[in-house]
């Protein structure tokens, strides 16, 4: 589904944190959210997930409100909190919210734990596993139920780095498979030139640059051009 | 040091001899720990929940007046409560003075704001945590009311047990409401008081055994549902 901000605007403490007059995110994209700490863009991902209230403005989901999106759109963070369940149990809890039969839900889970290659920790309590095991749980969860709109802040943060082309590799299979919308925040830019057809750069609370990834390399702003060289 | 030994001689003696008097006097301190502490959690648990996790315009007072209360003296607790159930006060015509009643009115006021103050201090992050982890995953009303309620179990076993133990311990309010009256109104703590003022050292200790064994027993229970459930499931300070 497409998304569009208009007019958002989010203040704490009279500081104001996110102002966008106009951003389209594109159906079936991945598309990458870059910026440094503090440039709004985890404020602006829990916007679109409805996580949090913007002061004024709002998102359209394919032109219309949230709850319109609420069953087709997840949120992952590099820290989601994860139930005090098996991780079989965290993987299909999304499944048994919408009902779905037990077989079903069997069959799914276990495509997910192949997936990423999690079936050593299928019964352990998810609170007991590690940071990394903890973020490729969550993000199996989200998965579970074939969500549209893919929102992930930081997928791969504590993850090994031999197992970050298998969470790129499940996020790229996803967007060619199902048309998933994924928007990415990342600080990795490597990652976002591998992943991204578009990114989003984002500056003290406003987005500075929209652009396809091919474009950003060649970005003519300064503070961008050292962004991606220092990253 | 001899009547401290020999206090303690007495004391399984007197448990063991299946005293009448003893025993109703423990059946009556936990039906009414246990009564106070029912009506506190059903009270307490939804409104530190609800409070807790919500949003909304004087909070930090809110959490101010709860930490307050939960630290109110028992015989403040009961002088609150006589003045208002006897014949003279407001409820005075209920009779409810020098009841067990009147001592679950008592111990609820005393235990509710503690079980609402657990509950709420805890809930603030991780109740917020859940809710939208669940509208993330798209959970319905219902089924985030029943995954909250599941996650935070050992959190309310945790606020239930405490009160349960501050409601059992509790000697001011009880005594100041039920009136320590034999076969009626003596409890525990008002009979320990009592008999250690008269010297009856193997009785006192007797029951301050049992007392013992009652709050063990709560917290074990507590110990081993909590363990299993939250595999480290932990309280915050407050």
């Amino acid at each position: 589904m497409d998304i569009r901000l208009r007019n958002i605007k989010k203040t704490y403490n009279s500081k104001t944190v996110l102002q966008i007059d106009s951003l389209k995110i594109k159906k079936g994209k991945i598309t990458g959210i870059l910026g440094p700490n503090g440039s709004g863009k985890t404020t602006m991902m829990k916007i679109i997930g409805d996580l949090i209230k913007p002061d004024t403005g709002r998102v359209e989901y394919d032109g219309k409100g949230f709850e319109s999106a609420s069953d087709r759109l997840t949120y992952v963070s590099h820290n989601s909190y994860l139930f005090n369940d098996s991780v079989f149990g965290n993987i299909a809890a999304p499944l048994k919210f919408r009902d779905m039969k037990k077989e079903y839900i069997e069959k799914r889970v276990e495509e997910l734990i192949d997936n990423f290659q999690i079936r050593y920790l299928k019964y352990e309590n998810a609170l007991t596993l590690s940071g990394g095991e903890k973020q490729k749980v969550a993000l199996a969860r989200a998965l579970s139920f074939k969500p549209e709109v893919l929102l992930i802040d930081e997928p791969t943060s504590n993850i090994d780095p031999n197992f970050i082309k298998l969470i790129e590799s499940a996020l790229k299979r996803i967007n060619n498979d199902l048309k998933t919308t994924i928007v990415i925040v990342t600080h990795n830019t490597a990652q976002s030139l591998r992943l991204c057809e578009e990114i989003i750069f984002m500056r003290d609370g406003n987005v500075i640059q929209q652009t396809l990834t091919k474009n950003i390399v060649n970005s003519n702003d300064e503070f961008i051009k050292e962004f991606i060289e220092l990253n | 040091m001899d009547y401290i030994i020999e206090g303690v001689k007495g004391a399984f003696k007197l448990i063991l001899s299946l005293d009448k008097e003893i025993y109703s006097i423990v059946l009556l301190s936990i039906y009414v720990s246990f009564a106070s502490t029912v009506i506190s959690s059903l009270i307490g648990v939804p409104l530190g929940l609800v409070t807790g996790i919500k949003e909304f315009r004087g909070k930090r007072l809110l959490s101010k007046i709860y930490y307050t209360f939960m630290g109110l003296p028992p015989v403040v607790v009961g002088l609150v409560t006589v003045l208002i159930i006897s014949r003279s006060g407001p409820l005075g015509t209920v009779g409810l003075i020098y009841t067990p009643t009147a001592m679950i009115i008592a111990q609820s006021l005393l235990v509710t704001p503690i079980i609402t103050g657990i509950i709420f201090t805890n809930s603030k992050d991780t109740g917020l945590e859940i809710i939208n982890i669940c509208k993330t995953l798209g959970a319905n009303k219902k089924h985030t009311f029943f995954k909250l309620i599941k996650e935070l179990k050992p959190l309310i076993l945790v606020a239930t047990v405490t009160g349960f133990g501050r409601a059992i311990s509790e000697v001011g309010a009880v005594m100041i409401v039920g009136g320590n009256i034999k076969g009626h109104t003596r409890v525990m703590t008002t009979f320990i008081a009592m008999s250690n003022s008269m010297g009856n050292y193997d009785t006192s200790i007797a029951m301050g055994i049992i007392l013992l064994i009652i709050s063990f027993s709560a917290n074990s229970f507590l110990y081993n549902r909590t363990m299993g459930d939250s595999n480290g499931y932990k309280i915050k300070k407050y």
